[in-house]
């Protein structure tokens, strides 16, 4: 049996013990250390590497923003910013067919603004959105799959993480990565607003529990009492003052990218303080459930580094590139097959994971065929994104499953709640690769 | 049926210290993301207004992550926050509850043996960093210690390999248990 | 005919100009002398370039625990466990002659006990040296004296933060991939770093004024064997590795001094503006350092004393003037 068929077949060991409900971190340790173990016959090295991956794996300065912007996510949570970003959005929005699923896209756009990472969006907007869409009729899972699907925005719409790590990997500028992720993360945001519009004008038993109820309710908004303006210029403070403080602070240079979850989070703290939200034990509250949110990722990002050591070893990063340079397709054929291969790829691992095997290997061969490593790279980050709403492992899926707590409503559910939004993602995928200018028109 | 009850009592406590020392662990590493926000903004606030930025923040805050997340896995493990997939055995556990206790009990015994594959993993760099007063950073500039973020790795480690046997234990009494 | 498999590695991607010598210049040159010397062997090579095996912080324990056979290992990046090695980075303003610091080191490692057993040490065998070419200032401001850089903040990490004591420059950290970011909005206003490094990051858009000051080149680490893997190979093709080792070391200052030239005409091509910090600036800033490689020497004791002064000789014999005696009464 050659390495790579050793590889393929671990591959598939590792889906079979996922789907079958162990631990992702450890299906991704044990099949990692198996794997290292029969391919090298050494049982040391597989010892050694997993000491590397434990000692080094997440040792990095872009890492550290994970547990900031989680906290900066739940800070804001508690704060209720999240909240009146959402009343304002709903406020607005309510009128529209499907209003509050549009609300719930919009508030989520606003927030991307000051989070890096997908999975601070998904659990502050789970809290916040889901119930309320539930109180007004919306199905849960449906309800579940807009936050799934609208929390990649936090990815696209700077700052990001995978946009910084991509940067880092591919050697180009963050800055203008940052500013090329702007349209094509406005783009899926109205792409999501159509989705749910025309979902709700036309297959409403997809939208709705009971789509009557649902109508009359429509009907009777026009009727309810709105938020005045100034209620909505005060509930909107708070969150366009963390925006202002992040995007300003980021491009007049007074801190970097990775600094930001660190400001970030001590400005949602000063807010959450201000707003008298934070007494001690709620303090204690905020800072276990961080704890809690931030080690289910950083174990996960530790294990599939390992994993994807045992990967190298098989060789399928060397298989993979072989594949893309004897495609002989042309550009669009390498690019199609490359996004292909990540998207295969999304189903199995963790977005980190994906870049470090793909990016390094696919980014000169993208130079040479005549592509801008900018756009590229936003191509590469939605289709890692779409990883983070595939099953079996959807990271955001997961992490709305984890928040909402509902033992009614199932993983499996919330993933056919995201497919639509999926969907949307492939759509724009296809625009943003077809032309180059939707992500280098602001550079 | 007096010996049962005895050890019943003995698992308890075993249980809550366990629960304490996991809880204990992962409060040190939620008060240690607390300092990380506050040194990157006292960075940050250094360079822009002082010239005066604090050396070393990014190389602390590297090893920083990797202590906070082994100082928490073991109470994640314990509260059942390790992320995973249970769909299928949630449709297993409706034709035979049994069969999905063994398929928890077998899944928390790897989890076990991979924590603690870990641990012995990162031994002996332990050892070593230990003998040789190992440092990262610069001479002259700014060095730390590493052995007690290799410390921290063994610590985090075999508390959750301890956690997940308690899980195991108690998907073991669910086998155990007449079924219904 | 017997195959034996060698596993190859390294934490950059085959293009950067550390690991750029192993692939084109090291493979061939075994698979050459092996065929050359009777064909009776040869070699399997098990790639794995570009750090998808191992990370930039792990190039020396990969090798030493045979996570790969041969792999690039930065001592740069090992100042606690391999401290004798970065004597270039505690003793600045030597020379900016990369090829010499080559033929320096190969020399060196091989005839110094301190440094071959400190390879040894890790269990590792040093085959071929690599280096950087000269560090510089890359700044968004004209630098025409030394007290042009009073109160600016530049991207200088690790140990390079060292060099601006008492310029009254505030060195940031950061990493050739943030230097670009970091200028451009202002968090820093230059780097610290060398023409084939900023090149590829295109750095100069935003830092368009390179000051050359004399930094010099630095001694980056080196290309080494397993020393059990080494053992476990024939005779024939140990000899093949060592002499590939030496070739390499060739063909690395050759790539780099193309490398830096091409990277100097394009980036001039681009608008950027090269001057120099004149001599008696350089003297002055050199002057005006504290004793940097103290710690350096406390840390190391009389190996370090042995390899400092080993260095410095061999600068002095190849007709190099250092700026400052970094040996001086020892
Ligand atoms: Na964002
Ligand atoms: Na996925």
């Amino acid at each position: 049996m050659t390495s790579l068929t050793i590889g393929l077949l671990l591959i598939l060991g590792l889906v079979v013990v996922v789907l079958l409900g162990m631990h992702i971190a450890v299906a991704l340790l044990a099949t990692g250390f198996v794997g290292i173990w029969i391919l090298r016959d050494n049982i040391d090295l597989a010892f050694r590497l997993l000491g590397m991956a434990s000692y080094n794996g997440i040792a990095d300065y872009l890492f550290a923003t994970i547990p900031l912007f989680v906290l900066m996510g739940i800070l804001v949570s508690i704060s209720n910013v999240g909240r009146d970003t959402f009343e304002v959005a709903e406020a607005l929005l309510r009128k529209l067919l499907g209003g509050l699923g549009v609300a719930t896209v919009a508030a989520n756009a606003v927030f991307a603004a000051v989070t890096g990472v997908s999975i601070a969006s998904a659990a502050v907007f789970t809290r916040v959105a889901v119930p309320e869409m539930g109180r007004h009729g919306y199905r849960l899972p449906f309800a579940a799959g807009i936050v799934a699907g609208s929390s990649v925005l936090g990815m696209l719409i700077p700052p990001s993480l995978l946009l910084i790590i991509y940067g880092v990997l591919a050697e180009v500028s963050i800055g203008a990565m940052f500013l090329a992720g702007i349209i094509p993360g406005l783009l899926l945001c109205f792409g999501f607003v159509a989705l749910i519009m025309l979902l709700a004008r036309f297959r409403p038993s997809f939208v709705y529990t009971d789509v009557e109820a649902a109508r009359t309710r429509q009907a009777e908004a026009h009727n309810d009492k709105t938020l005045t303006w100034g209620e909505i210029l005060r509930k909107l403070v708070p969150i366009v003052a963390l925006v202002t403080l992040i995007l300003g602070g980021l491009y007049s240079g007074f801190f970097t990218p990775t600094e930001a979850g660190g400001v970030g989070a001590f400005g949602a703290l000063l807010i959450a303080l201000m707003r008298r939200q934070l007494d001690r034990a709620r303090m204690w509250q905020v800072l276990y459930q961080t704890g809690l949110v931030s080690v289910a990722i950083l174990v996960l990002l530790i294990a599939a580094g390992y994993y994807s050591r045992m990967l190298s070893i098989a060789g399928i990063p060397n298989a993979i590139a072989m594949l893309v340079q004897d495609s002989g397709l042309g550009p669009y054929g390498f690019l199609l097959i490359y996004v292909v291969i990540v998207l295969l790829m999304g189903m199995i691992l963790d977005s980190t994971s994906i870049l470090l095997i793909m990016v390094p290997i696919s980014a000169p061969i993208a130079q040479s065929l005549g592509f801008d490593l900018i756009h590229f790279g936003i191509v590469t980050v939605i289709a890692v994104e779409i990883g983070l709403l595939t099953p079996p492992f959807g990271i955001s899926v997961f992490t709305v499953h984890t928040a909402l707590a509902d033992p009614q409503t199932k993983v499996e559910q919330i993933f056919l709640g995201t497919l639509p939004f999926v969907l949307v993602m492939a759509l724009s995928l296809l625009l943003i690769a077809a032309f180059p200018i939707l992500s280098t028109a602001l550079i | 049926m007096n010996a049962t009850t005895e050890q019943d009592k003995h698992r308890g406590t075993m249980g809550k210290t366990l629960h304490w020392v996991a809880a204990a662990l992962s409060m040190i590493g939620t008060i240690w993301i607390a300092l990380l926000m506050f040194v990157i903004v006292a960075d940050v606030m250094g360079r822009n207004f002082f010239n005066s930025p604090i050396t070393g923040v990014a190389e602390v805050a590297a090893r920083s992550v990797v202590a906070i997340a082994f100082l928490q896995v073991s109470a994640a493990v314990l509260n059942g926050r390790m992320t995973r997939s249970d769909m299928l055995l949630r449709v297993f556990s409706h034709f035979s509850p049994r069969v999905t206790a063994f398929l928890e009990l077998l899944f928390a015994l790897v989890g076990a043996v991979v924590f603690l594959a870990v641990a012995y993993a990162v031994w002996p760099d332990t050892v070593r960093a230990f003998n040789t007063n190992e440092y990262f950073g610069v001479r002259g500039v700014f060095t730390v210690p590493t052995l007690p973020f290799r410390a921290i790795i063994i610590v985090g480690a075999v508390f959750a390999a301890l956690a997940y046997l308690a899980v195991a234990v108690e998907h073991l009494r669910q086998i155990g248990r007449p079924q219904s | 005919q017997q195959t034996i498999t060698i596993n190859i590695g390294s934490s950059h991607p085959e293009s950067n100009i550390w690991a750029y010598a192993m692939k084109n210049a090291f493979q061939p040159t075994v698979d050459r002398l092996l065929e050359e010397g009777g064909d009776e062997y040869r070699i399997n090579w098990v790639e794995s370039y570009g750090g998808t095996l191992y990370r930039f912080t792990e190039t020396r324990t990969a090798v030493r625990d045979g996570i790969v056979d041969i792999g690039m290992v930065g001592t740069v990046w090992e100042g606690s466990a391999m401290p004798l090695q970065n004597v270039t980075y505690f003793t600045p303003f030597a020379t900016g002659d990369h090829e010499m610091l080559i033929e320096i080191f190969d020399h060196l490692t091989e005839e110094l006990p301190e440094l071959r057993d400190s390879w040894a040490d890790q269990n590792m065998l040093h085959l071929s040296s690599l280096i950087t070419d000269s560090y510089d200032i890359y700044s968004n401001f004209p630098i025409n004296s030394l007290a042009d850089i009073n109160n600016r903040r530049i991207n200088a990490p690790g140990t390079s933060a060292n060099w601006l004591q008492g310029t009254g420059t505030t060195p940031l950290d950061g990493a050739l991939t943030t230097y670009y970011t970091d200028i451009q909005t202002g968090v820093s206003e230059g780097a610290l770093s060398f023409a084939t490094g900023i090149q590829p990051t295109r750095v100069y858009e935003v830092a368009p004024h390179l000051t050359q000051v004399g930094v010099g080149a630095m001694y980056f680490g080196g290309i080494a064997a397993n020393l059990d893997s080494f053992g476990s190979w024939p005779e024939a093709v140990q000899n093949a590795v060592r002499e590939a080792g030496r070739a390499t070391s060739r063909a690395h200052g050759d790539y780099v001094t193309e490398r830096a030239g091409v990277a100097m005409s394009e980036m001039e091509q681009a608008g950027l503006q090269v001057s120099e910090l004149p001599e008696a600036d350089k003297q002055a800033w050199v002057d005006g350092l504290p004793n940097i490689i103290e710690p350096w020497l406390e840390d190391g004791g009389d190996a370090a004393v042995t390899v400092l002064k080993a260095y410095f000789d061999a600068l002095r014999e190849r007709g190099v003037q250092p700026l400052r005696d970094w040996d001086e009464g020892l």
